[in-house]
């Protein structure tokens, strides 16, 4: 009876399958290196990266992701520069997973890449990574032509954290590009200093809904986002709803009391998401001015209308019990 | 050689620990053993494949359950899951879990499975319902399975893949004594004696029959066809619960779950056909369920998932998750029959019955360090009953189950059991083979799961259950005197329609136990309308005793975290209906 | 009692002409978590032997060149 476990194959073994003229043969090979668990097959897999069959060398890409560390991330690179895009696309993939931040010595000298993919995928590698090092590349491909590589660029700056970056972030809020302006408002969000606080506020204003979504929701969360508390109450008037939901949002999660009215009157909005996300603020806020609005939806054809509102006028009843 | 052919043999090997299914908790147990003492060994046994199997083969779009802080307590999940329950709680296994979730997310996260996170590499949690903030979406989560397996290649963990476990070994002194499985495509009996068993062999997801007729269109992954409930039952360990059924809401005809949980998020909900909004019930439980069930029957029915209010641009973002990730073939679906999200809401249903703790609290009784009632049996992931485990719940209490029965396994011997055992489990499960004439197992599997449908899904009557197990009762007399294989894979189906029985006849014994109603459509038993907490604020268990079928009460340990008396009967108060 | 065999569109799809099952491929075969598909004695390529399929697509997906197609089980469609 053949052994009933997987095996753990010999590189050697496999490296003479290598060199097969058929490059399915080749392919087959690479599968096993990938699923070898063993770090010693990335140098086997770094040999087969200039394969003349693109086939081969997806495989490559994708069996290099089974791989962390500064050598498969040297590998990736070779494979993320390919001429064919199926293979360059694995390589990225790829790169994405890895976690070691020694990649990203590797990595960085491809954010100045002739294509924009390349610098696109290095930077999203990057991000994982969180190298100080990797913050003046990023901050320099914010003026990158291509839009998702200013996107992922974001990214790098913003899971680093570092308050020196928020002049160069605040200055993309501006960008031409919407979903740039969306990431740059988001990334915002961890700083403790003003003029972070004031960039998501004009954002409240954006042509884009989704960019003043993003801005209201991040307001909520930004350590000044009290002092946008009479920007939110104005984009309660605005005409996505899906931007009013999240302005009720915040208010109510910062218990800005004179926003109770504002929310109010967005209570009788059609949208059942929007009424109940004000039936809660309302409830956090507790302030007894929010009873009149909730009455009416205590009996809402909505049931998460009427719970928020049940909810919230107990928070009114509690707290007004509370100050005696 | 043809395809399948049976081939005569046997062979034993011995390991520390042995786990059994390698789909989410399996995994996550033997590289836990693994790394607690490296020198052991450890040995992971799968029926399918260890790279893409169990009920995430193809991934997850995101967690339900993750308990981060500034997000959420262990307190605030345990009373959430214990209120979602009925209160037949054990909760220190709960609140384990809700503690150690958080540390396993960052692990999985070391291993290359990408969470949402925002543009300040924060996870992004995501609310859903009204009580608690529990959902990380996964925006990679086909690779889940991938960078496990990675894991377990590097350390060198000793796979056996197409192994079909089929009884546990126990020794003379009750305690463990091991497995014995079957090659899926040769036949061949493989034994494995071991210190320490780890069962996590999945739901039981192939009990009823799916409205389409098509036998592996089920909720759960079609290979998970109750195999560790059964064992589990055979080598005398309890059972907890079984009447607590899984009943999923999905996308009708397509087995793609109805992604409360994925498009919730974004604004989506559960309309019915005026487009509103009727579910009441903040977490997933029974009571969620009933509601679901009651608004199908009712004239507001049939029931939709709606997104048409959403965003274009919202909606290609949702598209995107749920079509490529869980369930990759739903895109394909909708195509099929035309359907766009963006013009109309689509039709939903709910799923057929299965035993599954990780949705609801059907599972081999464990307790918080997930042993069974026998010494040196553990139990993790779906089959275990740690009441909504999910994934995150699977990869966290195999975790706990990993490291449990290696310690276990390193201060045991081997107990010893009678070789007899051995030729006489062999000859049960190659009976079917020996046969000239007979019924083939698809046969005997639709019958018996067509008989689950029509006599044990809820509303639960009792004249119906009666008559259910007699006509069950059949089958079992020809499943287990005239069922015939051919081959080794139709021997594979004819174990598990044998698992598939078992599990319908503890379904059936379990749920006429418990006279009372409780977890809403799971257990709502028409001649026993009311929940009755005098009687039956207990747990059930259900064992083999003296070779009979016995269930029995079990009290619900003390809470931990206390309920207050004005949240015990929160999901009824919530049922605040409009007046008008 | 005698049996018949039973006519059944299966939903998976192999094209023979990007298939290396030839060359030592098994990806499909052991991925697949219900065990239906087999590499054939004559073609040598892979192919769905038993309609047992959940249509769950790693088969599709880690297909190294792309030859394995899963359709919608006709019952569902």
């Amino acid at each position: 009876m053949a052994d009933p476990f997987e095996s753990y194959d010999d590189l050697e073994d496999i490296d003479d399958r290598l060199h097969a003229a058929d490059p399915g043969e080749r392919r087959v090979a690479i599968i096993a290196l990938g699923h070898s668990g063993d770090p010693a097959a990335v140098a086997h897999l770094d040999r087969m990266t200039s394969d003349p069959d693109p086939g081969v060398r997806q495989q490559v890409a994708l069996a290099l992701g089974e791989f962390d560390g500064p050598e498969a991330a040297a590998a990736l690179v070779k494979v993320l520069i390919d001429p064919e895009q199926a293979v360059a696309n694995a390589a990225a993939d790829s790169m994405a997973e890895l976690k070691d931040p020694g990649c990203a010595d590797a990595i960085l000298p491809l954010v100045g890449h002739a294509h924009a993919f390349v610098r696109m995928a290095s930077l999203r590698a990057l991000k994982e990574l969180r190298r100080k090092d990797t913050l003046k590349p990023a901050l320099d491909a914010l003026r990158d032509a291509d839009a998702a590589v200013r996107v992922q660029a974001i990214g790098v700056i913003g899971f680093l954290k570092m308050e020196e970056s928020i002049p160069a972030l605040t200055a993309v809020t501006s960008d031409a590009d919407a979903h740039v302006r969306r990431a740059a408002v988001s990334a915002l969000a961890f700083s403790h200093m003003k003029p972070a606080a004031e960039s998501i506020t004009r954002a409240l204003a954006d042509t884009d809904w989704m960019v003043r979504e993003v801005a209201a929701e991040t307001l909520g969360t930004n350590a000044n986002g009290m002092h946008a508390a009479d920007a939110l109450i104005n984009a309660l008037a605005d005409e996505f709803w899906q931007v009013r939901l999240k302005a009720a949002r915040s208010l109510g999660k910062m218990k800005v009391a004179r926003a109770v009215a504002a929310i109010g009157s967005c209570i009788s909005h059609p949208q059942a998401n929007l009424r109940k996300e004000a039936a809660a603020a309302l409830g956090e806020i507790a302030d007894p001015g929010g009873r009149k609005f909730l009455e009416p939806v205590l009996d809402d054809p909505d049931p998460e209308v009427r719970k928020n509102a049940r909810w919230a006028m107990q928070q009114i009843v509690s707290r007004k019990g509370a100050l005696g | 050689m043809a395809m399948d052919e049976i081939v005569d043999g046997l062979s034993e090997v011995s390991c520390d620990v042995l786990v059994i299914g390698g789909g989410t908790a399996g995994p996550m147990a033997a590289l836990k053993a693994k790394l607690k003492n490296p020198k052991a060994n450890v040995v992971l046994l799968e029926k399918a494949n260890v790279k893409r199997s169990g009920a995430i083969s193809m991934g997850m779009d995101g967690l339900n359950n993750a308990v981060i802080p500034g997000y959420a307590t262990p307190e605030q999940y345990t009373k959430e899951i214990t209120i979602a329950n009925d209160g037949i709680v054990d909760q220190k296994a709960v609140y384990k879990y809700a503690e150690r979730c958080y540390g396993i997310i960052e692990e999985l996260d070391s291993f290359g499975i990408r969470f949402l996170k925002n543009e300040n590499g924060d996870y992004a949690v995501k609310k859903v319902h009204h009580i608690g903030t529990y959902v990380l979406p996964m925006p990679n989560g086909e690779t889940v399975k991938k960078a496990i397996y990675r894991q377990l290649r590097r350390a060198r963990i000793l796979i056996s893949n197409r192994y079909m476990a089929t009884r546990l070994l126990t020794g003379s002194d009750g305690r463990i004594a091991g497995a014995i499985s079957v090659n899926t495509r040769t036949a061949e009996i493989l034994v494995i004696k071991a210190k320490a068993v780890i069962l996590c062999m999945g739901a039981a997801g192939r009990l009823g029959l799916p409205t389409s007729g098509y036998m592996f269109g089920t909720y759960e992954n079609a290979a998970n066809s109750g195999d560790g409930y059964a064992m589990a039952y055979h080598a005398g360990a309890a059972l907890a619960n079984l009447e607590c059924f899984q009943i999923n809401p999905l996308i009708k005809d397509y087995n793609g779950p109805a992604c409360a949980y994925v498009a919730g998020p974004f604004g989506a909900f559960t309309a019915n056909n005026e487009g509103a909004r009727f579910i009441e019930c903040d977490y997933w439980s029974g009571q969620m369920m009933l509601e679901f069930y009651n608004e199908l029957q009712s004239g507001k029915g049939p029931v939709f998932l709606k997104l048409d209010h959403l965003h274009e641009d919202t909606i290609s973002e949702i598209e995107t998750t749920l079509h490529k990730v869980e369930r990759p073939t739903r895109g394909l679906f909708h195509e099929g029959r035309n359907t766009d999200y963006r013009q109309e809401p689509i039709e939903m249903h709910i799923s057929e019955i299965g035993f599954c703790s990780g949705h609801s609290a059907s599972g081999v009784f464990v307790d918080d360090f997930a042993r069974t009632t026998v010494p040196g049996l553990y139990a993790a992931g779906d089959m275990a009953s740690v009441p909504h485990n999910y994934m995150l719940g699977a990869f966290t209490n195999g975790s706990v189950a990993g490291e449990d029965a290696m310690e276990y396994a390193d201060n045991t011997d081997f107990a010893k059991f009678d070789a007899a055992d051995i030729e006489k489990e062999r000859e049960r499960v190659l009976a079917p083979t020996r046969r000239e004439d007979g019924i083939p197992p698809n046969q005997i599997e639709y019958k018996a799961r067509r008989l689950v449908n029509d006599y044990l899904q809820p509303p639960k009557v009792t004249r119906k259950f009666e008559l259910g197990q007699r006509r069950l009762g059949e089958v079992r007399e020809d499943m287990e005197t005239r069922m015939i294989a051919r081959n080794a894979h139709e021997l594979l189906r004819a174990l598990e329609t044998q698992s598939i029985v078992d599990c319908a006849d503890m379904a059936a014994h379990a749920s006429l136990y418990r006279t009372e109603s409780r977890w809403g459509l799971y257990h709502l038993r028409t001649d026993y309308p009311e929940k009755d907490n005098e009687n039956w604020f207990c747990h059930s268990l259900l064992s083999k005793k003296d070779g009979r079928m016995t269930s029995e009460k079990r009290a619900v340990e003390p809470y931990i975290v206390p309920i207050g008396e004005d949240e015990k009967d929160l999901y009824d108060k919530q049922r605040v209906r409009a007046s008008a | 009692m005698p049996l018949a065999s039973y006519q059944t569109s299966v939903p998976v799809v192999v094209d023979d002409a990007k298939c290396i099952a030839d060359k030592g491929c098994t990806v499909c075969v052991d991925v697949c978590p219900l065990d239906v598909l087999r590499i054939s004695d004559m073609t040598g390529k892979a192919f769905m032997a038993y309609d047992e399929c959940w249509y769950c697509m790693p088969c599709e997906a880690d297909c190294p060149t792309g030859a394995v197609t899963v359709n919608i089980p006709y019952l569902l469609r």
